[in-house]
C-alpha cells in the first residue's frame, strides 16, 4: 500500500504529462456540451423529428420553420461506406506491394507520393471530382451499368447529372486511401522477420503468406478503416462539389443526395438570419458525434472479438 | 532525474506563454505601427463586411478610392449578406454590404443603437443560364420558367417551350435544374420573381434564400454551392439550367435566357436593359431614414418595352453618427464619392450597373452628405 502511493508520487514524469492528457480530452468534452448545449433550443423545437423527418424549410417566419437531416445522415453515412469499400482493397494491396513488392529503389518514392495525396488541400480533389471524375464516371460508368442494370434497386436511379452518392463515394475513396494506406503499411512493415520465415518455412505461397501476415496485422486495419471512415465522414468542401447537394434518401448509387458536412458547410454563413437553423445546424453536427461514437464502439467489439478466438 | 522533469515541464510551459504572447502582441501591431505613418492628416481604417455579390465592384471602388485618399484606408470582407447585417448590428465593423433590403425587426433593433441609413449602391441581375448544344437564342417567359424550376416540364421539347420558341431545334432531353445549396440572396431574389409570374410557384414553394426545391425530389435537381459551383455544375452538365448574376455569365461567357418582360418582349439582360427596368422603378426607393420599407417585390417584372424583369439592388449601411468624428467624415465621404465619381462608367465593373443619377442625386440629398 505505501509503496504504491509512493511510486505514484515519485513517478514525477506521470504527473507532468496529465495536465496535457486531460487537456486533450477536456478539449472533446467541452466541444461536446457546446454542440450539445448548441442543439437544445431545435429538440425543444421539434424533439427527435430533426433526426427523423426529411426536410429542410427555412423560413423568415420562425413558426414555419421547420428541419429534418435525416437526408443528409443517410448521405454521410452511405457515401463513407462506399468510399471505405473502395479504400480498403486498395489501401491493403497498395501496402502489400510497397513493402514486398516493390522494387527497393521505386518504394521511397511511392511512399512520398501517397505522402503528398494524404496532405493534398481537399479543395483541389473537389475541383478535379466535379471536372474530371464525374463526367467520367457518369459517361464510362453509370450509363453503361444503368442502360443494362437498372432492375436492380442500386442501379435503379437515372445517372441525370452525374453528381451522386457513387461520385462523392468514389471520390472519397480516393482521397482516404493515403490514410488507411500509410497505417496498415507501416503495421505491415513492422511485423517480425521470425514471423515472415516461419510462414515461408512451412510451405506456403506467397498469396498464402500474405493472407496469414495480414490477419496478424487486423487490428491495424481496424484502426485505419475507422481512421478512413472518420476523415470521409467528415470532409466538406470536395464532397459538397461532387455529391448534389439536394435532400434525397434513395437506395441507388447514382442518385444525388447531401451529407451532414456538406449541409453545415452549405448553409451556416447565413443560417443565424433564421430563428432555429443555427441549432438545426448544430443538431446536424451532434449526429456526427453519434455516428463516429457507433463505428468505434464497433471496431472495438471487432477487435475484441478477435481476442476472444 | 525527478528535477529534469520539472525543468522540462517549465520550459514547455514558458514556451506555451511565449506563443500565446505573440498572438496578442500581433494583434496590437498594426496601431504601433501607423502612428508614425500619420502625416498631415491621421490615417483613418474603415472596416466594412457583408454581400459577397457587389465584392469585385467594392474592391474596385476602394482601389480607385485608396488612390484620391490615400490617408483612407478601408478593408472590406465578403461574408454573405446575412453576416454582414450581424456584424453591423455587434458594430464590428463602420459599415456593411446587403443585397435584400433590413427587415423591419432588425431594423428596430439597429434605432436602438442609433440611426442606420441603407442606400443601394449598385444595381444587378439575376439571369437564368443554360447549356444546350447547339441551342443559342432560347427564350422563355416567366410562367414556363417557373414550370420548369418546379420540375413539371420535364425535357426540353416539351409543347410549353417550343411554342415559345418555334425555330429551335429543341432536343429530346431531361432538364436539369441547378441551384445554389447555400442559402443566397440571389436565391431570394430569383425565387420572389417566379412567385410574382406564378401563382402557383408562390403557392408551393414561395420565396426565400433557401427554398425547397420540387425538381430535387425528382432527382433532376442539383445543388452548387455559390455562384461558382452553380456555374461549375452547369459546364459539367449538357441540358442543364441554372439561375446566377449577371456578372458570372460574363466572366464564363454562358449562353443567357431572353425572358419575357411585362410589356410582352423578350430582353436579354445587359446594361442598356437594366438601366431601362432600374429607371422605371428608382421612384420605389424607400428614403435612407427608413430603409426597411424598401420592397424588393416593387423592382421586378418592372413595366417598360425594354426593361428586363430581374433586376435587384445591392445595398450599404452606415450610422447617421459615429462617436468618432473624423471617422464619420471619412465614411460619409466614401459613401458621397460611391453615389457620385463610383457610379461613372470607368469607376463599374463589367456585369453591375450603376445607379440613375436622379437616384443617386435624391439619396445624396436625403442622407445630407
Amino acid at each position: 500500500m505505501r509503496d504504491a502511493f509512493s511510486g505514484t508520487f515519485r513517478d514525477t514524469f506521470k504527473v507532468s504529462i496529465l495536465p496535457f492528457s486531460a487537456l486533450i480530452f477536456g478539449i472533446f468534452l467541452l466541444m461536446l456540451l457546446v454542440y450539445f448545449a448548441n442543439s437544445i433550443q431545435i429538440f425543444q423545437k421539434e424533439g427527435i423529428e430533426i433526426y427523423t423527418t426529411n426536410k429542410w424549410i427555412a423560413s423568415e417566419d420562425p413558426e414555419k420553420e421547420f428541419y429534418g437531416v435525416l437526408a443528409a445522415i443517410y448521405g454521410s453515412i452511405y457515401s463513407s461506406v462506399i468510399a471505405v469499400v473502395i479504400a480498403l482493397p486498395l489501401s491493403i494491396s497498395f501496402a502489400v506491394f510497397v513493402i514486398d513488392y516493390a522494387p527497393s529503389k521505386l518504394k521511397e518514392w511511392f511512399i512520398i507520393a501517397t505522402d503528398i495525396m494524404a496532405g493534398l488541400p481537399t479543395i483541389i480533389y473537389g475541383i478535379w471530382g466535379a471536372f474530371v471524375l464525374v463526367p467520367f464516371l457518369k459517361d464510362f460508368v453509370m450509363y453503361p451499368i444503368y442502360n443494362h442494370l437498372s432492375f436492380i434497386p442500386f442501379f435503379s436511379f437515372e445517372p441525370l447529372s452525374g453528381y451522386s452518392f457513387l461520385s462523392a463515394g468514389v471520390l472519397l475513396g480516393i482521397m482516404v486511401t493515403p490514410f488507411a494506406s500509410s497505417i496498415i503499411r507501416e503495421a505491415y512493415r513492422m511485423i517480425p522477420f521470425k514471423y515472415r520465415e516461419a510462414v515461408f518455412s512451412i510451405g506456403a505461397t506467397r498469396y498464402e503468406a500474405t493472407k496469414i501476415l495480414l490477419s496478424y496485422i487486423k487490428p491495424a486495419i481496424v484502426a485505419g478503416v475507422i481512421l478512413a471512415f472518420g476523415r470521409a465522414i467528415g470532409e466538406t468542401v470536395a464532397v459538397s462539389l461532387v455529391v448534389g447537394n439536394t435532400f434525397n434518401i434513395h437506395p441507388s448509387l447514382f442518385a444525388p443526395g447531401y451529407t451532414i458536412s456538406s449541409l453545415i458547410a452549405n448553409q451556416f454563413g447565413n443560417a443565424f438570419i433564421y430563428e432555429y437553423m443555427v441549432s438545426a445546424l448544430f443538431a446536424a453536427g451532434l449526429s456526427l458525434f453519434f455516428v463516429g461514437l457507433a463505428v468505434n464502439l464497433l471496431g472495438m467489439y471487432i477487435l475484441r472479438r478477435r481476442v476472444h478466438e | 532525474m525527478s528535477w529534469k522533469n520539472w525543468e522540462n515541464l517549465a520550459v514547455m510551459g514558458v514556451i506555451l506563454v511565449i506563443l500565446f504572447s505573440g498572438c496578442i502582441q500581433n494583434s496590437e501591431k498594426p496601431t504601433s505601427l501607423q502612428t508614425p505613418k500619420a502625416t498631415v492628416q491621421e490615417t483613418v481604417t474603415i472596416i466594412g463586411s457583408g454581400a459577397t455579390f457587389p465584392q469585385p465592384q467594392i474592391e474596385k471602388w476602394i482601389d480607385v478610392y485608396s488612390k484620391v485618399k490615400p490617408n483612407v484606408k478601408i478593408e472590406y470582407t465578403g461574408k454573405g449578406s446575412g453576416g454582414g447585417q450581424n456584424d453591423f448590428k455587434q458594430g464590428l465593423v463602420d459599415f456593411a454590404c446587403s443585397d435584400p433590403p433590413l427587415k423591419e425587426s432588425l431594423w428596430r433593433e439597429l434605432e436602438k443603437k442609433g440611426e442606420p441609413l441603407q442606400f443601394p449602391m449598385i444595381i444587378g441581375a439575376v439571369v437564368v443560364a443554360y447549356n444546350i448544344p447547339g441551342i443559342d437564342n432560347l427564350k422563355l417567359d416567366g410562367k414556363t420558367l417557373a414550370d420548369i424550376f418546379m420540375g413539371e416540364i420535364e425535357y426540353w421539347d416539351d409543347v410549353k417551350i417550343r411554342e415559345l420558341n418555334p425555330d429551335a431545334n429543341l432536343p429530346h432531353e431531361k432538364i436539369i435544374v441547378v441551384h445554389r445549396s447555400d442559402s443566397s440572396g440571389t436565391t431570394k431574389i430569383f425565387t420572389t420573381y417566379l412567385g410574382l409570374v406564378s401563382d402557383e410557384w408562390k403557392e408551393k414553394v414561395g420565396a426565400g434564400k433557401t427554398v425547397e426545391w420540387p425538381v430535387d425530389k425528382l432527382g433532376r435537381g442539383d445543388g452548387g454551392k455559390g455562384n461558382p459551383g452553380v456555374v461549375a455544375a452547369l459546364k459539367t452538365t449538357k441540358y442543364s439550367v441554372c439561375y446566377t448574376e449577371l456578372a458570372y455569365v460574363y466572366k464564363e461567357n454562358l449562353k443567357m435566357v431572353a425572358l419575357k418582360n411585362k410589356a410582352g418582349n423578350y430582353v436579354i439582360a445587359s446594361p442598356q436593359t437594366i438601366k431601362a427596368a432600374a429607371s422605371e422603378v428608382s421612384i420605389n426607393v424607400p428614403p435612407p431614414t427608413k430603409g426597411y420599407k424598401e420592397d424588393m417585390k416593387a423592382f421586378l417584372n418592372a413595366e417598360g418595352e425594354n426593361s428586363y424583369p430581374i433586376v435587384a439592388f445591392s445595398h450599404m449601411l452606415i450610422w447617421k453618427n459615429y462617436e468618432d468624428k473624423a471617422r464619420e467624415n471619412a465614411i460619409k465621404e466614401f459613401a458621397k464619392w460611391i453615389l457620385t465619381f463610383g457610379q461613372k462608367d470607368e469607376n463599374i465593373v463589367k456585369g453591375y450597373v450603376g445607379l440613375p443619377p436622379e437616384l443617386s442625386s435624391k439619396l445624396i440629398r436625403e442622407m445630407g452628405l
